[in-house]
C-alpha cells in the first residue's frame, strides 16, 4: 500500500531530526467580531505521539483545530509542520501537509454510500467513476483495521458508523497529523476501545495525534501529552504520566481563590418542580438523559454539575417545552407539564434560559433591539392590538441600569452587544418576568469576574423571594459556594444529589466522571426523589 | 494571497449610502457607454429618460397620470411581498396572485357592476380581489407548513397555473364565459368601464388623482405601522429572524406564517383590483411584471417600507422614461429599462457584499516571519 | 385525412418544438447539481438566442452560431456566479433580476440594432443547410417514429447527446461525483479538499452555456428573422419546472421533455388529430389549449408535493444545498 510506505517515511524523518514538531503553533489568536475564541495559544505535537487537548465547553478547542483544518485562518500566529512555517488557506492546504481531522459534526454527504464520502476527496482517482472503488475502498479500511460496507449509505448508518467512517476518511487520505475532535462522545465502551487501539497503532506507525477530549479517564488513557485551553486561553502543557485527573481538572476548571458567594438561608417550600425517570434523546437520536430524577423547591439553588455535553441543554429544552420526551414524568406544583407547548409551560411560570456556546442561539433573536428582545416572552400580556414597546423600553432601561448593560442605546440590536452583556439581557428579560421557576445554563459564561458576581447575586435575589432555581454552571467552585444542592450528571445519567457544603470538590470531580455513584447512597430515600412529593396530588387530578 | 473575507458586524449608515448610490450610478454610467456605442448621446437620452419627457410637454399631466397608474400595482405590491419576505417566506408568486385577484375583480366587475352602485360593486371587487389572492397565496404556504414544501419553486408553477387560467378566460368564447365581450366575433375582454371605475379626485385645472394613490400610500402606512407596532408585525420579524428563538417565547409559527401569507397575498390582490378597476378591463398582460419587478423592489429596499416607494418610484421612471425617451430615439427600444434596472440590480447586489462582509488581512507573523 | 401521416407529424412535432426545454433542463440541472438556484434561464437563453443568431448570421456558419449562443450564456452563467458564490447574493433575487436583464438585452440588441435590417436566417446557406433535417440511415425507414423521432436536424441530436453526456458525467465520473458532494454538503465536499468555489463557477457557466443552445434554438426553428416577440415565451421557466420534474436526472429530462413536449405539441395538433381519428381523439378538440399550456406546471407543483410528502432521503435527487450559498467561516 502506498500509504504505508509512506507512513514509514515519516518516521524516519523524524528519528534523524528529533527536533522537528510535526505541528507548532505559535501565538494563534482568532476572533469573530466582539468574541475572542483563541487568545496567544502555543501547541505541539510530535510525530508519534498522541496529544490530548483538553478544555471546557467553549474553551476554543475546536476553533483551534479549525484553523489547522483549514476551516478558519488565524488573525495573528504563525503554525510550522515538520520544522517549516505554512500558511493554510483552505482545507485543500490542510490535506496536502497531511492534515486530517474528524469533526465532531459530521461532514458526510448523506446521499452518498461509504465509499463516494472518501473517493470524493481522493487524490488522483482518474476520470471515470469505477464500479472498483468500492472494494478498494473497503480493503483500505480494512488495512487500517476497520470494517465497513462500502456501499451503505450514509443517511442509513448509526451514529457510530458514520463516526468509523470519517475515521476511514482521513486515514484514507495518508494524512500524517490526524485531529479527532471528540470522537468518543458517541461511541460505545466496545468500540472506544476498539478506536483506542487504532489510535495507538496509528501512533507506533509514526502518526501525529491529537485528541479534542474533556473526559479525563481517556485522557490519561490514551495520551502522551495533555494541553489545556480555558477560555480560549493556552494554559500549559503537562505530561500525562506526571499528571493526575485532579491537576488536570484544575488546569481546566481553573483554581479561583478568595470566593466569596452569599448563600442566604432561606426556608424552603415544598417541591415546584418534579423531574421523575426522565429519558430524553438528543438530535441525533441517542440517549441524551437517561433516567433522571430530581426537584426544586422554593428558595433554593439547584445546581447541575457535569461534564459539557452531558445531557444539560436536552434537559433544559425539556423542561422548556421545546424538546419532546421520551419517557418520564415532568410536575409542577402538583400540574403535569409533560406535553404542553411552550407557551403553556411559560404561562405556568417557568423560565429557562440557555447560553449556548455562541451565545445568540437560542432565547433572543439576534437583529432585534433590546427594547424588542424584552417583549418576546410578555409581548402577548397587554391589551390591544399593539406591542406595547413603552414597557418594554422601561423593562429595557431597567435592566440597563440594573445589571450594567453596557451598550450605546435601548435600541441597539442584540447581536452588536458583547457576549457579557448579551447575557445579561437574557437574564434581566427571565428575571423580569417574575417566574417561580428559573431554569438558567452557564449564566456567566465567558463573563469576567464583576458581571459573574453581578449574576450570582441576581439569583440569590430569586432565591430569597421564594423562586426555585435550577442552575446548570461549568465552574465548581462557584457551584459549591452558591447552590445549595448540587445534582451530578455523567452521560445522562443521575450519579446523585448532595449538598453543597458537605460535599468536597474532589467528590464532585469523581461523580462527573463516573467513578462514584451516590445515588444510592441513602437506602430509604433515593436521589432525587422528595419525601414531600408531590406525585399524589397529580394522580388525583387525574382520577 | 495574505486576506481573507470575513463577516462585518455593523457597517455605517453614510457608507452604506454612498455604495448603494455608487453602485445606482456606475450602473447609469455604463448604460451610457453601451447607449454611446450605438451612437446615441447619452446625456441627451437620459435627460429625456428621467424627466419622462415632462419638460416643456403641455401634456405633461397625462404623462404623470400614466406615470402614477403604473407606479400604483408596483408599490403594494412590493410592500405586501415584503410581508412576507421579512418573514423569510420566498414569495414569488406574485404574478399568479397578482392574476387571481384580477380575475375575481373583473367577475365582481362584469356580473354585478351594471346592477349595483358603483362605490359598493368597487369595495366588492376589492375584497374578492384580495380573497381570491390570499387564497391563493394560502396554497403554498400550507404545503410549507405540512410537509415542508420548496415554497420558492410551488409558488413558481402556481405563477404559471394562473396566467393559463387567464389565458383560457381571454381564448375561450363559450355560453358562460362572460368576461368576454358578447358583440365582438373575436374573443376580447369585455370592457367594464362604463359602470365601474376607480373614481378620481379633480386637483387643479387638468390633474386627477386616482383614488388608488390614495389607497397605496393608505397600505404603505398600514402595513408600516403593521411591521413596526402591532404584536403580529412582531412575531413576523422573530420568525424571520429565528425560528427556534420564536417557538422558544411560544408562538404558534405555523400559523403566524400563513396568517401572514394570506396577509402578503391578499395585499397583491388588492393592487390587482387597483390596477383591473383603473383599467376598466381585463387583459393577460394586466399585471405587467409587477410580481417579478416587486420582488426586486422589496429586496432592493432590504425590506424597509419607506424605501420600496423611493425604489419603486425609480423603476417606474425607468420603465414609464424609456418608453417616452423610445419614441424620440428610434434606436434604443424601450426594454432599455430592463436592461438598466438589471445593471442597477446586479451592482446593488454587489455593493451589498461590501456592507456585509470585509476583506481583512492577516496580519503580521504570518507570512514576513518565514 | 393521411392519418399516418397526421400521427408522424405529431410525434415530430413533439421532438421539434420542446428540444429547446431540454436544454435549458439539463443546462439548469447543471448548474443546480451544485448547489445553486438559478431562476434566471429565461434570460439565458434569450441571450444565447439572440447573439448566437447574429453571430451565426454574420459567420454565415452555424458552428459559430452555436459556440457564440453557449459562450454569451455561459457569460450570463459568470455574472450569476460572481454574485452568488463570490458576492453571497441572494440567489432568488440574483436568477430573477438575471431574467429580467437577459430579455432587456435581447430586446435592446433586437431592436436597437434594427437600422441595419436583420438578417433572415434562411438566405444564410450555412445556417439554414446546417439545420436541415439528417436521416439516420435504417432508423428513419421506420414507419411513423421514422420520421418522427430519426429525422430531425442536428441540434436535436446534440441535444440528445448532451443529455446524456451529462447524465454519464454525474453519476459516472469522479468530478461530477465531487459536484454532487458541493450540492449536497458543501462543507463536507470542502472539507476533503475540493474547491468549492472553483467547481460552482464552472458548471454554472457550463450549464448556462447549454441553456443559451437551447435559446438559439428556438431562434433557429423560428428560422426567419428578429421580430418583436420573444423568441423564448416561457421556455425558460418550463425548464425549471421540468428539473423538478425529471428529479434532477438528466436522463429522465429527455423523458421530462417528451412528456411535456407531449402537451406542447398537443395544441397545435390537436384539431388535425381529431379529424383523423374523430371516434377516439374527437374529444380532443373540446379540450381548451390552454390547459396543455397548464399542465406541465400543475404536473410539475403535484411532483414537488409529492416528493416533499414522501421526503424519503436518497430518492429524491433534490440537491440538499440548494439555494443555500457556502460561507467557510460560518459558525
Amino acid at each position: 500500500m502506498a500509504n504505508k510506505q509512506h507512513m514509514v517515511q515519516v518516521q524516519t524523518e523524524n528519528n534523524e531530526n528529533g527536533q522537528n514538531y510535526a505541528i507548532e503553533m505559535r501565538g494563534i489568536t482568532k476572533t469573530f467580531g466582539s468574541v475572542v475564541a483563541n487568545k496567544g495559544v502555543n501547541l505541539t505535537v510530535k510525530s508519534g505521539e498522541i496529544l490530548a487537548l483538553l478544555g471546557e465547553n467553549g474553551s476554543g478547542k475546536t476553533t483551534l483545530m479549525n484553523m489547522l483544518s483549514g476551516i478558519y485562518k488565524p488573525d495573528e500566529g504563525s503554525i510550522f509542520i515538520n520544522g517549516s512555517e505554512v500558511s493554510i488557506d483552505s482545507p485543500e492546504d490542510s490535506k496536502k501537509y497531511g492534515i486530517g481531522m474528524v469533526h465532531q459534526h459530521f461532514k458526510l454527504v448523506d446521499v452518498f454510500s461509504a465509499a463516494d464520502n472518501i473517493w470524493m476527496g481522493r487524490e488522483n482517482p482518474g476520470f471515470v467513476l469505477k464500479n472498483e472503488r468500492h472494494s478498494a475502498i473497503e480493503a483500505l479500511a480494512s488495512t487500517f483495521g476497520f470494517e465497513l460496507d462500502p456501499r451503505k449509505k450514509v443517511y442509513n448508518m448509526s451514529v457510530s458508523e458514520k463516526q468509523t467512517l470519517e475515521i476511514v476518511k482521513v486515514l484514507c487520505y495518508g494524512a500524517k497529523i490526524i485531529i479527532l475532535d471528540e470522537p468518543t462522545a458517541v461511541l460505545t465502551v466496545q468500540e472506544i476501545e476498539k478506536l483506542f487501539s487504532v489510535l495507538r497503532r496509528m501512533k507506533e506507525e509514526g502518526h501525529a495525534i491529537i485528541i479534542i477530549t474533556h473526559k479525563l479517564n481517556e485522557v490519561m488513557d490514551i495520551s502522551d501529552r495533555v494541553a489545556i485551553l480555558r477560555k480560549g486561553e493556552y494554559i500549559t502543557t503537562v505530561n500525562t504520566s506526571e499528571t493526575n485527573e485532579q491537576e488536570l481538572t484544575e488546569y481546566m476548571v481553573g483554581r479561583k481563590v478568595d470566593l466569596n458567594i452569599d448563600r442566604p438561608v432561606v426556608e424552603t417550600t415544598r417541591p415546584l418542580l418534579e423531574v421523575r425517570d426522565l429519558c430524553i434523546n438528543n438530535d441525533e437520536g441517542a440517549t441524551a438523559i437517561d433516567n433522571v430524577s430530581f426537584y426544586i423547591r422554593g428558595g433554593e439553588i439547584l445546581g447541575v454539575a457535569g461534564i459539557a455535553g452531558c445531557g444539560q441543554k436536552e434537559l433544559c429544552e425539556a423542561i422548556a417545552g421545546l424538546r419532546p420526551i421520551k419517557s418520564g414524568q415532568m410536575i409542577h406544583k402538583g400540574d403535569n407539564i409533560v406535553g404542553l407547548s411552550p407557551k403553556q409551560i411559560l404561562e405556568k411560570g417557568i423560565s429557562m434560559s440557555f447560553v449556548p456556546e455562541d451565545r445568540l442561539g437560542m432565547g433572543l433573536a439576534p437583529s432585534m433591539s433590546i427594547v424588542d428582545n424584552m417583549l418576546l416572552k410578555n409581548y402577548r400580556d397587554c391589551k390591544g392590538p399593539f406591542v406595547d414597546r413603552k414597557s418594554g423600553r422601561a423593562d429595557a432601561m431597567q435592566v440597563i441600569k440594573d445589571l450594567e448593560v453596557v451598550t450605546p442605546s435601548a435600541d441597539t440590536p442584540v447581536r452588536r452587544l458583547s457576549g457579557g452583556n448579551v447575557q445579561k439581557v437574557l437574564l434581566g428579560r427571565e428575571i423580569k418576568a417574575g417566574p417561580n421557576v428559573i431554569v438558567t445554563a452557564y449564566p456567566v459564561r465567558g463573563l469576567d469576574i464583576n458581571s459573574s458576581y453581578m449574576i450570582y447575586d441576581i439569583l440569590n435575589k430569586q432565591k430569597t423571594d421564594g423562586v426555585g432555581v435550577l442552575f446548570v454552571g461549568e465552574d465548581l467552585d462557584v457551584m459549591m459556594a452558591l447552590c445549595d444542592k448540587i445534582m451530578v450528571l455523567c452521560h445522562g445519567k443521575l450519579m446523585g444529589v448532595v449538598h453543597a457544603h458537605k460535599t468536597t470538590k474532589e467528590e464532585l470531580g469523581l461523580m462527573m466522571t463516573g467513578a462514584l455513584d451516590l445515588k444510592d447512597k441513602y437506602e430509604d430515600k433515593p436521589a432525587g426523589i422528595a419525601k414531600d412529593t408531590r406525585f399524589g396530588e397529580q394522580e388525583a387530578k387525574e382520577a | 494571497m495574505g486576506f481573507h473575507i470575513v463577516k462585518r458586524d455593523n457597517c455605517p449608515l453614510w457608507q452604506k449610502c454612498c455604495l448603494y448610490i455608487g453602485a445606482v450610478l456606475l450602473a447609469v454610467v455604463i448604460g451610457g457607454i453601451v447607449l454611446l456605442s450605438i451612437g446615441v448621446n447619452p446625456i441627451k437620452y437620459y435627460t429625456r429618460m428621467f424627466t419622462m419627457g415632462m419638460i416643456g410637454n403641455r401634456i405633461a399631466h397625462v404623462t404623470f397620470m400614466n406615470y402614477l397608474k403604473k407606479l400604483v400595482p408596483l408599490v403594494i405590491t412590493s410592500i405586501a411581498l415584503s410581508l412576507a419576505f421579512k418573514m423569510r417566506f420566498w414569495n414569488i408568486g406574485g404574478e399568479g396572485q397578482f392574476i387571481m385577484g384580477a380575475i375575481a375583480s373583473g367577475f365582481v366587475a362584469l356580473k354585478w357592476g351594471n346592477v349595483l352602485p358603483m362605490w359598493l360593486s368597487l369595495i366588492i371587487m376589492c375584497v374578492a380581489a384580495m380573497l381570491a389572492a390570499g387564497l391563493y397565496g394560502l396554497i403554498a404556504a400550507w404545503f410549507k407548513v405540512r410537509f415542508s414544501t420548496n415554497e420558492t419553486l410551488m409558488t413558481l408553477m402556481l405563477n404559471y397555473i394562473a396566467l393559463h387560467f387567464l389565458m383560457f378566460l381571454s381564448e375561450r368564447k363559450e355560453d358562460w364565459n362572460f368576461f368576454l365581450d358578447e358583440t365582438s366575433a373575436r374573443p376580447k375582454f369585455a370592457s367594464f368601464s362604463q359602470f365601474v371605475k376607480m373614481p378620481t379626485i379633480k386637483i387643479g385645472a387638468k390633474f386627477e388623482l386616482n383614488i388608488c394613490v390614495i389607497i397605496a400610500v393608505l397600505v404603505g402606512v398600514l402595513v408600516f405601522l403593521y411591521l413596526k407596532y402591532t404584536k403580529q408585525g412582531y412575531e413576523i420579524s422573530v420568525i424571520g429572524d429565528s425560528v427556534g428563538t420564536a417557538s422558544y417565547a411560544g408562538m404558534n409559527v405555523k400559523r403566524i406564517i400563513l396568517r401572514t401569507v394570506f396577509l402578503s397575498a391578499a395585499l397583491i390582490g388588492l393592487a390587482a383590483a387597483c390596477r383591473v378597476g383603473t383599467a376598466g378591463i381585463l387583459s393577460t398582460s394586466i399585471t405587467e411584471d409587477v410580481g417579478w419587478t416587486g420582488i426586486i423592489v422589496a429586496w432592493l429596499a432590504k425590506l424597509n417600507t419607506g424605501i420600496i416607494f423611493l425604489a419603486s418610484a425609480l423603476i417606474c421612471v425607468l420603465q414609464q422614461g424609456s418608453e417616452v425617451a423610445a419614441s424620440s430615439f428610434s434606436q434604443v427600444s424601450s426594454s432599455f429599462a430592463n436592461m438598466l434596472q438589471g445593471l442597477i440590480l446586479f451592482l446593488v447586489l454587489a455593493a451589498d457584499f461590501f456592507t456585509r462582509f470585509r476583506i481583512a488581512r492577516a496580519k503580521k507573523g504570518e507570512k514576513n516571519n518565514g | 385525412m393521411d392519418k399516418i401521416g397526421v400521427l408522424t407529424q405529431f410525434v415530430y412535432n413533439i421532438v421539434l418544438l420542446n428540444i429547446p426545454l431540454l436544454y435549458g433542463t439539463v443546462g439548469e440541472i447543471m448548474v443546480e447539481k451544485s448547489g445553486c438556484l438559478n431562476l434566471g434561464v429565461e434570460g439565458t437563453m434569450a441571450v444565447g438566442a439572440i447573439f448566437g443568431y447574429i453571430f451565426g448570421c454574420y459567420a454565415n456558419s452555424l458552428g459559430v452560431g452555436i459556440f457564440s449562443a453557449f459562450l454569451m450564456g455561459a457569460l450570463c452563467g459568470l455574472i450569476f456566479a460572481v454574485l452568488t458564490v463570490s458576492l453571497q447574493a441572494n440567489q432568488n433575487i440574483t436568477g430573477l433580476t438575471l431574467s429580467t436583464f437577459g430579455l432587456g438585452i435581447y430586446f435592446f440588441v433586437g431592436h436597437s440594432l434594427k437600422a441595419k435590417a436583420w438578417p433572415v436566417m434562411n438566405d444564410y446557406a450555412g445556417v439554414s443547410e446546417g439545420f436541415q433535417g439528417i436521416q439516420i440511415p435504417l432508423l428513419s425507414k421506420i414507419p411513423i417514429i421514422g420520421k418522427g423521432l430519426f429525422s430531425h436536424n442536428i441540434l436535436v441530436y446534440l441535444g440528445i447527446v448532451i443529455a446524456l453526456a451529462v447524465w454519464w458525467y454525474l453519476n459516472r465520473t469522479t468530478l461530477g461525483l465531487r459536484l454532487r458532494a458541493v450540492g449536497e454538503n458543501p462543507a463536507a465536499a470542502d472539507s476533503v479538499g475540493i474547491n468549492v468555489k472553483r467547481m460552482k463557477y464552472l458548471h454554472i457557466c457550463i450549464g448556462c452555456g447549454i441553456m443559451g443552445i437551447g435559446g438559439y434554438y428556438m431562434g433557429l426553428n423560428m428560422s426567419g428573422s428578429f421580430n418583436s416577440s420573444c423568441w423564448i415565451n416561457g421556455y425558460g421557466w418550463i425548464a425549471v419546472a421540468l428539473v423538478i420534474f425529471a428529479n434532477w436526472n438528466p436522463a429522465l429530462a429527455i423523458l421530462g421533455t417528451f412528456v411535456f413536449g407531449f402537451f406542447n405539441a398537443l395544441p397545435v395538433s390537436a384539431s388535425s388529430l381529431a379529424m383523423a381519428f374523430p371516434k377516439g381523439l374527437g374529444w380532443l378538440a373540446a379540450i381548451p389549449s390552454q390547459l396543455y399550456d397548464a399542465l406541465p406546471f400543475i404536473i410539475t407543483a403535484i411532483v414537488l408535493i409529492a416528493t416533499s410528502i414522501r421526503n424519503k432521503r436518497g430518492s429524491s435527487g433534490l440537491p440538499a444545498a440548494l439555494g443555500l450559498n457556502y460561507f467557510r467561516e460560518e459558525r
